[in-house]
């Protein structure tokens, strides 16, 4: 009876650690297939505000901050009617994608954690 | 460990301490074995799916409910666990006529055999050349189920005289 809970043991720690290893890389490849995406996303968005020279429209935060004061409305208003929208809802997206994920990750870290060493004491200890 | 109850047990292990699961294996592995070998004769076949029972378990027990026990849940999945074997079983071993008639009983032909009435034997003919159920169901022009039915049955004749 013991060699069959040996064996038993032995494949639920199988399953587990291919479980655990696959979700452990598939969260951080998705995560930084998501932090890649929305830098270069971020780079498009940057470069063409840059042709645009919309970042031109901020040039009065060097004024008084009377002047601050009354155009930073009206400018940041113009500022994001200049943002490309589609890249920015992507970008967005993306980042409300990876807010979620890493919320996920922390709410299970101490979960994982535990598998972790758990796994660690059976095949190495 | 010994100290601890089925309910912190699995509380432990969602919270993903698993080597609290070798306890609920070493508590029941037992009582599933004995379970199991009244059921089945071959070893290793039971040591299977007393495996199987416990993978089965673990892979639920994310969404099992601590507050009940563990123990109904656990003969929940060696019943169904039994019903697949004993399904799969039958699947493998089937009366075919082709171990009846070319092994044991190779010089028999189906024509002498006296206990299956003409319908049958003209239906086992078609499958012993090999066609399907459904070729022999347009032969005989009769719907496929129907065909099924003759030859479960002309098999069961056969069983028993044989």
């Amino acid at each position: 009876m013991k060699k069959l809970e040996d064996k038993i043991i032995k494949k639920i720690y199988r399953i587990e650690t291919e479980k655990t290893i696959g979700r452990i890389i598939g969260e951080v490849a998705l995560i930084s297939f998501i932090i890649l995406s929305s830098v270069f996303i971020f780079s498009i968005i940057v470069e063409i505000l840059n042709e645009q020279a919309s970042f031109d429209l901020f040039d009065f935060l060097r004024d008084d901050f009377e002047v601050i004061k009354n155009n930073l409305f009206n400018n940041s208003l113009l500022f994001i009617q200049e943002l490309p929208q589609l890249l920015t809802y992507i970008l967005i997206g993306l980042l409300l994608l990876l807010i979620w994920l890493l919320y996920i990750l922390l709410k299970n870290f101490s979960k994982i954690k535990n598998k972790l060493v758990s796994l660690y004491k059976f095949w190495f200890k | 460990m010994a100290g601890l109850h089925d309910k912190e047990i699995i509380k432990k292990i969602k919270n993903g301490e698993i080597d609290f699961y070798s306890y609920i294996v070493k508590k029941y592995t037992t009582q599933i074995y004995q379970y199991i070998k009244a059921k089945l004769f071959k070893k290793e076949e039971v040591d299977d799916l007393v495996q199987n029972v416990f993978i089965s378990f673990y892979k639920a027990i994310e969404k099992f409910n601590e507050e009940k026990p563990i123990k109904p849940y656990l003969f929940q999945i060696v019943k169904n666990e039994l019903k697949m074997y004993f399904r799969s079983y039958k699947k493998n071993i089937p009366l075919d006529e082709k171990i009846v008639f070319e092994d044991k009983y190779e010089e028999l032909k189906i024509k002498d055999i006296k206990f299956l009435n003409s319908q049958e034997k003209v239906i086992f003919e078609y499958i012993n050349e090999g066609y399907s159920y459904e070729e022999v169901a347009k032969f005989v022009k009769k719907p496929l189920n129907t065909v099924k039915s003759i030859v479960r049955r002309g098999r069961l004749k056969i069983k028993k005289n044989l």
